[in-house]
């Protein structure tokens, strides 16, 4: 659930940031048009810039996933012989063999 | 069955190809299922190696024509090179009963590549099906001897002379082991169990204690200690030791059905 709300919050603030960026294109194009010169930011691109970056911010840290235990022994509790002892590449095909009729059933091609 | 079997089944599949399971049947019928209803057309690369690891369990069901199927996708997009596609059709031979023409395909890729390892262990195996135990340790500990870091290897030798029962070449297999994965509590289990058989029971109820360190709680290694426990009356720690065992197993079953719970209590003598 937070992980929507996070991803939708994020979205918000990107778009804002997005918005900022581009009305500081066009703050630089209207003043290229009245031709003067000004070196600083307007105050509002520049809160709104920051604004949507922490709103963004927050968003990913909500939406990410939980923290996996960082010990390894967590991982090995939950391993199985059956996933240690089966070694792969020395399987052999001589043994009994017994198969299912409902097996064969699920296993038809057509 | 909606679209979500078909990404599930997939993933499912992939994470078997990563623990190593062996369950033919399950993954032979998942499988089939997907050839049948033309899903396995949709993936695009990620379809080889699924389609190999439906070759060998479709080959362990005894299985010959989903296996032969799958081959044939396989040959027509590898053709006669690809080595390990010779492998697979050694296997395919191997599982049919043929094993001398299985071993001349071995020969012939030994031929081309000496180092392939899978080939060499595939050699072994032929060993072991011809029902020839002693060569096939034979082979398996020359193996060893060039490729010592192999962990699959060990513990193929070590289940070898279990069959045998040559414990202590056993025991020895699982040092190998624990030196190779000091973090796997798994060989200090099986390491345990074997020494146990020996006889030597300081020895197993050290390594059963180790088990508990690496993994709390594991039913089998506290079970191994109340039994070296309860036999080793006279050591030092062994009372404490089987207290612990005693009072950590009763722990664990309190969650479980009262029936289970009495044979536990029962055995445990309380």
């Amino acid at each position: 659930m937070s992980q929507i709300v996070g991803k939708v919050i994020a979205l918000i603030g990107t778009l804002f940031l997005a918005h900022s960026a581009y009305s500081t294109y066009e703050h630089l194009n209207y003043l290229k048009a009245v031709e003067q010169s000004e070196t600083v930011l307007p105050v509002e691109i520049a809160v709104e810039c920051l604004l949507s970056a922490f709103v963004a911010l927050f968003g990913v840290i909500i939406s990410a996933q939980p923290f996996k235990n960082v010990l390894l022994e967590s991982q090995m509790a939950s391993m199985t012989i059956d996933k240690f002892d089966t070694r792969p590449s020395f399987i052999g095909f001589n043994h009994r063999k017994i198969v299912s009729t409902q097996g064969q059933l699920e296993r038809r091609l057509r | 069955m909606p679209r979500f079997d078909y990404t599930a089944a997939i993933e499912e599949l992939q994470t078997f190809r990563t623990t190593n399971e062996r369950r033919s049947e399950y993954v032979a019928s998942l499988g089939a299922r997907l050839i049948r209803d033309k899903y396995i057309t949709k993936l695009q690369d990620q379809v080889w190696p699924l389609y190999e690891q439906i070759t060998i369990a479709a080959l362990d069901v005894n299985d010959f024509d989903l296996a032969k199927h799958c081959l044939d996708q396989l040959q027509v997009r590898f053709g006669d090179g690809s080595l390990r596609l010779q492998r697979l059709k050694g296997m395919f031979l191997e599982a049919q009963g043929k094993l001398d023409e299985a071993q001349k395909i071995y020969d012939n890729i030994l031929e081309k590549d000496a180092t392939h390892l899978l080939v060499s262990k595939r050699q072994i195996v032929l060993l072991k099906e011809r029902n020839k135990p002693e060569e096939a340790i034979e082979a398996m500990t020359q193996y060893l001897d060039t490729y010592y870091d192999d962990h699959e290897g060990w513990i193929e030798l070590c289940n070898m002379y279990l069959d045998q029962h040559y414990y202590e070449q056993a025991a020895f297999c699982c040092e190998e082991l624990i030196i190779l994965q000091p973090a796997n509590h798994i060989w200090y289990l099986k390491y345990a169990e074997i020494v146990y058989t020996l006889g030597n029971l300081t020895l197993a109820m050290k390594h059963y204690c180790k088990v508990l360190e690496l993994c709390t709680d594991n039913v089998r290694a506290l079970y191994g200690l109340q039994l070296c426990a309860s036999k080793l009356s006279s050591t030092d720690h062994a009372g404490d030791l089987h207290a612990l065992a005693t009072e950590r197993l009763l722990a664990i079953y309190s969650k479980q059905p009262e029936h289970i719970r009495q044979l536990v209590q029962q055995y445990l003598g309380k």
